[in-house]
């Protein structure tokens, strides 16, 4: 039963699994909470996993209070939704203002409190009494979380400058922070929490990444700034690798295969050092406690692939929405995803398939890599190709502000402005103003982009006005009748929308939490875009097709809940480089 | 003593990095709320977003609110009335609301000594 797990070996108190959204962090957690149970420890299972299944997996309710998990014996488990949490924060500070206050001040402060900042630091609140010693906690010989703070957030509880003015006197300068001003916890238990999680003999960090390069790479960021400011107990796990064995019966599955070895013998030196385990791709789906016991194991499980009968969903492909897209004549096209869907890809295949029927298109990434669009470049007389680099970029302007803002700040208050500019929002905003410049050229050609700003970001820009006039500055004097910005994002014949997800649980998930985000900004995407669909392409693999079964519920929710229209992309022997393989991805004429 | 009390509108990160704009204003105002607390000065901020409530409490900043709109702010009170609305006051007007003497340096420059005005 012991299967040797590196990340599991000498677990300390705390286990802290990271990791980009459906890369398996939850399966992973739940899997190793019931080892340790089964070798006889007092275990705590929490999951933050807004899509959480820990209940069904355990085939009990669980929700937000610690329950017991009848069927394995010492564990316990608890479900924490970020969002709910940060809701109630909303509630708590909004509520006793709705009705006394006008309508149109107390929506603009909910805005205020619904950005990325506000969950995080709402959930990091909702488990700060998990981390300090209590009656909670006691019986516990470990604590299993699906997740872990961000950088940014741990770096801003330990600045002192953060806390002088808000927590204890309940006053003072906004700051990223400043969910935390309303709630009523003591500022020694979130230093507490702090110092629980940076001490190695108490908390391990385990990182957990698919074996793609772009993954990798951004696997070993989230090492490197973790690792900075203590959290130096770190493990590795790659998950969801496809075996050798599979490769003899599909052209599909050996390029699978050969592009993860390779992306593995390639890992980024920061990640080279660390203890590391490879978990292989299963045949089943972890719904079940007999699937997470096998999902650690070493030894191949029996196949269980059921060939469902797969449902008759239209598939259709990028190709179709060009169609549409191209009957404007212009327009701007903006495509919004997590890091790693393929956005920068899709959108090179769109701005190919409209410069191939010889409209006017300007294709402009913010790809650090590059070497797609670089070769895109003069490649067809109708395209032209710019990029921004977002580091570049956000650096830029956090200098500046440094430069401005930080003049008269003392070394605490310089400190936590140095830290607000690391938030996620500085570097969306520090993007989207270096692509406000092109934007205006989406009046008479197409302008196709491979990010897009939040909804959060769009409204607080347009409630200070500040994006309007960041965009008519950018217009310069030319004199012609404009609606405003915010307009032009409003309405779909001068922008397009287009969000890009996998045929995955979390991913999909995530993708209609930026829905509900842009529609609050009065914004209706378009479409949305599934890529890298093994559903969409002929596969023989019996792995292969069990995922591609599991793909078709994810592509139905899609299809039938969320999207006014939607494409399948299917996932490619190669990446697409390249006019001729950007046309077969958008599954057009050429080929 | 006299108090002073700033009500500033919804800042979601610390004076607006979050913006595509950094307010200049923001920052000097915020070096002079410094400099006037350190020589005695009595001084509360409510920033929209964390503290409605107190907005909600204050019957003329709440009517001030209803007329004007959130754009309207920053509204600052003197001991319970209206001192200024729709900017942050400069050094020199903090010094006198709170009697801080400033002799030399602000003699010698005038109303545009301090970081923020002018």
């Amino acid at each position: 039963m012991n299967s040797n797990r590196k990340f599991l070996d000498q677990a300390p108190r705390f286990l802290f699994f990271t990791g980009k959204g459906g890369v398996g962090k939850t399966s992973i957690a739940c899997a190793s909470a019931v080892q340790l149970a089964d070798a006889g420890r007092q275990v705590l299972l929490v999951s933050t996993d807004p899509a959480s299944n820990v209940g069904q997996v355990f085939g009990i309710d669980i929700g937000n209070q610690i329950t017991a998990i009848p069927a394995v014996s010492g564990l316990a488990a608890l479900e924490i939704d970020p969002q709910a949490a940060a809701q109630a924060y909303r509630d708590r500070i909004v509520g006793p203002v709705r009705g006394v206050l006008p309508d149109s001040i107390v929506k603009g402060i909910e805005e205020q409190l619904s950005g990325a900042c506000t969950t995080e630091i709402a959930a990091f609140d909702e488990f700060t009494a998990l981390l300090i010693d209590s009656d909670l906690t006691v019986g516990y010989d470990h604590i299993v979380f699906d997740t872990a703070p961000t950088g940014h957030t741990i770096r801003l509880l330990q600045l002192p400058g953060a806390w002088s003015g808000f927590l204890e006197q309940g006053k003072g300068d906004a700051s990223c922070l400043g969910p935390l001003a309303g709630l009523e916890k003591q500022r020694s238990q979130y230093k507490a929490a702090v110092d629980a999680l940076a001490d190695p003999q108490r908390s391990r960090l385990i990182l957990v990444a698919r074996a793609q390069s772009s993954t990798l790479r951004e696997v070993a960021r989230t090492h490197e700034e973790l690792n900075a400011i203590g959290l130096s107990q770190q493990y590795l796990v790659v998950n969801g690798i496809l075996p050798e064995s599979e490769t003899a019966q599909d052209q599909l599955a050996s390029a699978i295969y050969r592009r993860e070895q390779n992306a593995l013998t390639d890992i980024p030196a920061a990640l080279s050092g660390l203890p590391t385990d490879r978990i292989e791709l299963k045949p089943f789906n972890l719904v079940g406690l007999m699937a997470l016991r096998q999902l650690l194991s070493k030894s191949a499980p029996l196949s269980t692939a059921d060939n469902d009968v797969m449902p008759a969903i239209p598939a259709a492909n990028l190709s179709k929405l060009v169609d549409e897209i191209a009957a404007d004549g212009h327009g701007l096209v903006m495509l919004m995803g997590k890091g790693g869907v393929g956005k920068t890809t899709l959108a090179a295949a769109l701005a190919v398939d409209l410069a191939r029927r010889g409209l006017p298109v300007h294709l402009t990434t913010s790809d650090p890599a590059a070497n797609l669009t670089d070769t895109l470049n003069g490649a067809l007389p109708d395209l032209k190709v710019s990029k921004i680099d977002p580091h570049a970029e956000t650096e830029r302007y956090r200098q500046h502000v440094l430069a401005t803002k930080g003049a008269n700040l003392d070394e605490q208050g310089r400190a936590l402005l140095e830290e607000d500019l690391r938030s996620p929002c500085t570097e969306e905003i520090a993007v989207f103003q270096a692509f406000s410049r092109i934007i205006r050229e989406a009046g008479k050609k197409f302008v196709v982009m491979d990010t897009a700003p939040t909804g959060h970001t769009l409204l607080l820009l347009d409630a200070t006005g500040a994006y309007h006039r960041e965009v008519a500055r950018q217009m310069g004097g030319s004199n012609q009748h404009f609606t405003t910005p915010m307009m032009q994002l409003q309405d779909p014949r001068q922008t397009k929308v287009l969000i890009v997800t996998l045929a995955e649980t979390t991913p999909v998930l995530e993708a209609a939490h930026l829905q509900d985000d842009l529609r609050r900004a009065g914004i209706e995407p378009w479409a949305w875009v599934i890529n890298n669909s093994v559903a969409a392409s002929a596969v023989h693999s019996a792995l292969l097709q069990q995922r591609a079964a599991n793909e078709w519920p994810e592509i139905a929710a899609v299809a039938n809940r969320y999207a006014r229209r939607y494409a399948l992309v299917p996932l490619l022997q190669d990446e697409p480089t390249g006019v001729e393989r950007l046309l077969a991805l958008a599954g057009g004429h050429s080929q | 003593m006299t108090t002073i009390q700033v009500f500033d509108p919804a800042l979601c990160c610390s004076t607006g990095v979050c913006g595509v704009e950094v307010d200049q204003q923001l920052v000097g105002f915020a070096a002079d709320v410094d400099w006037a607390k350190q020589n005695g000065a009595d001084i509360e901020r409510f920033n929209l977003a964390q503290t409605p409530l107190a907005f909600a409490e204050n019957p003329q900043v709440k009517a001030f609110l209803e007329r004007s709109g959130a754009e309207a702010l920053p509204l600052i009170l003197v001991d319970g009335e209206v001192a200024l609305a729709g900017r942050y006051p400069n050094r020199a007007e903090l010094a006198r609301w709170a009697a801080i003497k400033v002799a030399e340096e602000q003699a010698a420059s005038g109303c545009c000594s301090g970081s923020s005005c002018c």
